[in-house]
């Protein structure tokens, strides 16, 4: 293509000279002759070179003195010659090797299309696809509900159909092994609200009335919130955790094949220990709490346990401990629903796992405060 | 440039009392599909994970471009690392990117290279992966098993590697579609003049396209050469692994 022997005319016009390319006009034909290297690890300072370059008309590519080009460099060339128009230039002097590359890559570059730009996610398109999630979710949440209460109802007209054995280790996480926690920070609550209603009651004298307080506050309210975002964020997270990872190792699928339900042999334990577990676990909160309100009350507020005591069997209607208790099973169950369904219909992959463990504990904790407000408004028109 | 890529002398693996490696010896030259096989239990991948740098060998040297990987100052070895691409047995694909992300990370990390030129590097090393060009958008969790491997190898080479290490590059691939990965590494091989180092298991991957052979067995190299050298090697192990293929009388090798 190129003819050596042919003397150049002038050159038309001066025209760059880089460590990877010389390019000169002859005639109504530009010639770039390749040099060098054109290797990715060079790429950036090859791109700014070539960003020199004017190229019209027809052109020819010499390769012969190229040494090295790799795919990436092919392209960066190839995009070059588009770039100025140049559609078929004549090429000479490539080696068998680098033919085969820019010719690997000027095909992929003719299957090419320009991929549509991604629309822009608009904030009212955002907002109404979150929207339109969250009700997918809570519709979800019903249905496995439903199922879930089908599947009791199922075991209560076959009880041997129950599986004892699962219900007794799920028992023993959520509950007894919560215990600990449970009460450490419920002790603590009580600590806090003595001391907190303390300061004010000192102030009129009126010490004794901080027992009223923390006995209602406490038995009424806070340890059954308390226990189950702590119930929420231990076992909760514990149920997705575990039928999500069963449902990516296609345990849930093994069971289903062996003919038995995953909502019988997995869910419904769950829920059922946790229904029976948190009002268990909110009587240890009350007790702790309490006992923590009474630890304080002495040296603080010169109030000793048997005054505590003796005012607490005055002034703590069994109504509001029973009220507290009432809320936990409720609290249970919309845990266990949620958590069970989360895991039970995670992504086979492991981020969507993490991702839905991360969902059920604030799914969890939000449901409770709500309910515990729905509950505190429906009581109050109840008279309780 | 020396010939010789990959130096692999003496190596001995121990874990407690077990000897997974005693004295494991071999050279890959440029430009050639090496396969290593051996047992299970034989340590191809430890044998892998130490020659690119993930674990220690208890004794000897793996050398990649003359650089001892467990000998040679951190700065070395990290150049070393940008001159070689792997690929593991699932993808290790990064699950919270999308597929085109995931191949742009090393470009973005290693190089300056401006954004528009980084997409269309995506977008060529998708086809040489043999991936089409909507799949750059998806997540890895969206792919299939193969598609998902392809996008690890367009990961792997994304910063035009001289060696790209495949740990079983077909394992759990339809005969089909572990066939069209042949191919394409294969491709890599002769129109980018990679030098390919794959572990596998899969018979129709050696006799389509693997130029040599390295057989691992009790902690040695048993035999090394290739396919129908290897063949013709006198051992239970090798006798058995290729015997299926005997049976069917025809054996297409690639190469001859």
């Amino acid at each position: 293509m190129l003819d050596a022997a042919r003397t150049p005319s002038l050159p038309i016009r001066s025209m760059p000279e880089t460590p990877w390319f010389t390019a000169e006009a002859v005639d109504a034909e530009t010639r770039l002759r390749l040099a060098g290297a054109w290797r990715l690890s060079r790429l950036e300072a090859l791109e700014s070179a070539c960003d020199t370059l004017e190229l019209s008309g027809r052109t020819a590519v010499d390769g012969s003195a190229l040494e090295q080009i790799d795919s990436a460099g092919a392209l960066v060339l190839l995009r070059l010659l588009r770039r100025h128009g140049v559609e078929d230039p004549a090429w000479s002097g490539f080696s068998d090797a680098h033919e085969r590359i820019v010719e690997q890559v000027r095909r992929h570059l003719d299957g090419v299309e320009a991929a549509p730009a991604p629309d822009g996610i608009r904030a009212l398109a955002w907002f109404g696809r979150q929207s339109a999630q969250i009700g997918e979710l809570l519709h979800g949440h019903l249905n496995f509900l439903g199922a879930t209460v089908a599947t009791l109802a199922e075991t209560v007209l076959r009880p041997s159909r129950l599986r004892l054995r699962e219900l007794t280790v799920q028992l023993e996480q959520t509950g007894l092994s919560a215990i600990p926690v449970v009460s450490l920070v419920t002790l603590l609550i009580g600590v806090v609200m003595a001391y907190l209603l303390g300061l004010q009651a000192e102030k009129y004298g009126a010490n004794i009335f901080v027992v009223d307080g923390v006995a209602i506050g406490a038995t009424r309210e806070f340890a059954p919130i308390i226990v189950a975002v702590i119930v929420a964020g231990r076992s909760g997270a514990s149920f997705t955790a575990q039928l999500g990872s069963m449902r990516l190792t296609e345990e849930t699928d093994a069971i289903r094949t062996l003919g038995l339900a995953p909502m019988q042999v997995l869910v419904l334990p769950r829920v059922l220990a946790l229904m029976l577990a948190l009002p268990l676990l909110v009587f240890v909160g009350d007790v702790m709490s309490l006992l923590g309100a009474m630890a304080i009350a002495q040296p603080m507020l010169d109030i000793p346990p048997t005054a505590f005591l003796a005012r607490l069997r005055e002034q703590l209607p069994l109504r509001h401990v029973l009220v507290g208790l009432g809320k936990a099973p409720v609290f249970a169950l919309v845990i266990a629903v949620i958590g069970a369904r989360m895991g039970m219909t995670v992504g086979r992959d492991t981020r969507a796992l993490g991702a839905a463990t991360t969902s059920t504990v604030v799914q969890s904790i939000v449901a409770v405060i709500l309910l515990d407000a729905a509950f505190a408004i429906l009581l109050q028109a109840l008279d309780l | 440039m020396s010939d010789v890529v990959v130096e692999v002398e003496d190596v001995v693996t121990r874990f407690g009392a077990q000897t997974v490696h005693d004295g494991v010896s071999f050279t890959v030259r440029r430009g050639t599909l090496v396969a290593l096989i051996g047992g299970s239990g034989t340590g191809k991948s430890v044998l892998l994970r130490e020659m690119i740098g993930l674990q220690r060998p208890s004794a000897g040297r793996l050398r990649l471009f003359g650089t001892d990987m467990w000998a040679a100052p951190a700065a070395e070895v990290d150049a070393v690392r940008r001159r070689f691409g792997m690929m593991f047995q699932d993808g290790a694909l990064f699950s919270s990117l999308t597929v085109a992300q995931n191949v742009a990370v090393p470009l973005r990390e290693h190089t300056h290279i401006a954004p528009d030129t980084v997409d269309a590097l995506v977008a060529l090393r998708l086809h040489q992966a043999g991936l089409p060009a909507d799949a750059g958008a998806k997540m890895p969790s969206e792919l299939s098993g193969g598609m998902r491997k392809r996008a690890a190898i367009a990961r792997a080479i994304a910063l035009e590697p001289e060696i790209l290490f495949l740990d079983e590059p077909t394992s759990g691939l339809d005969p089909i579609t572990a066939r069209g990965f042949d191919r394409m590494v294969r491709s890599l091989v002769d129109d980018l003049g990679l030098t390919v180092f794959l572990v596998t298991h899969d018979l129709d991957t050696l006799l389509g396209v693997v130029e040599r052979l390295i057989v691992l067995s009790n902690g040695k190299v048993l035999a090394d050469g290739t396919v129908p050298q290897v063949m013709a090697v006198d051992d239970p192990w090798v006798r058995d692994y290729f015997s299926v293929r005997r049976m069917g009388g025809e054996i297409p090798v690639h190469g001859s």
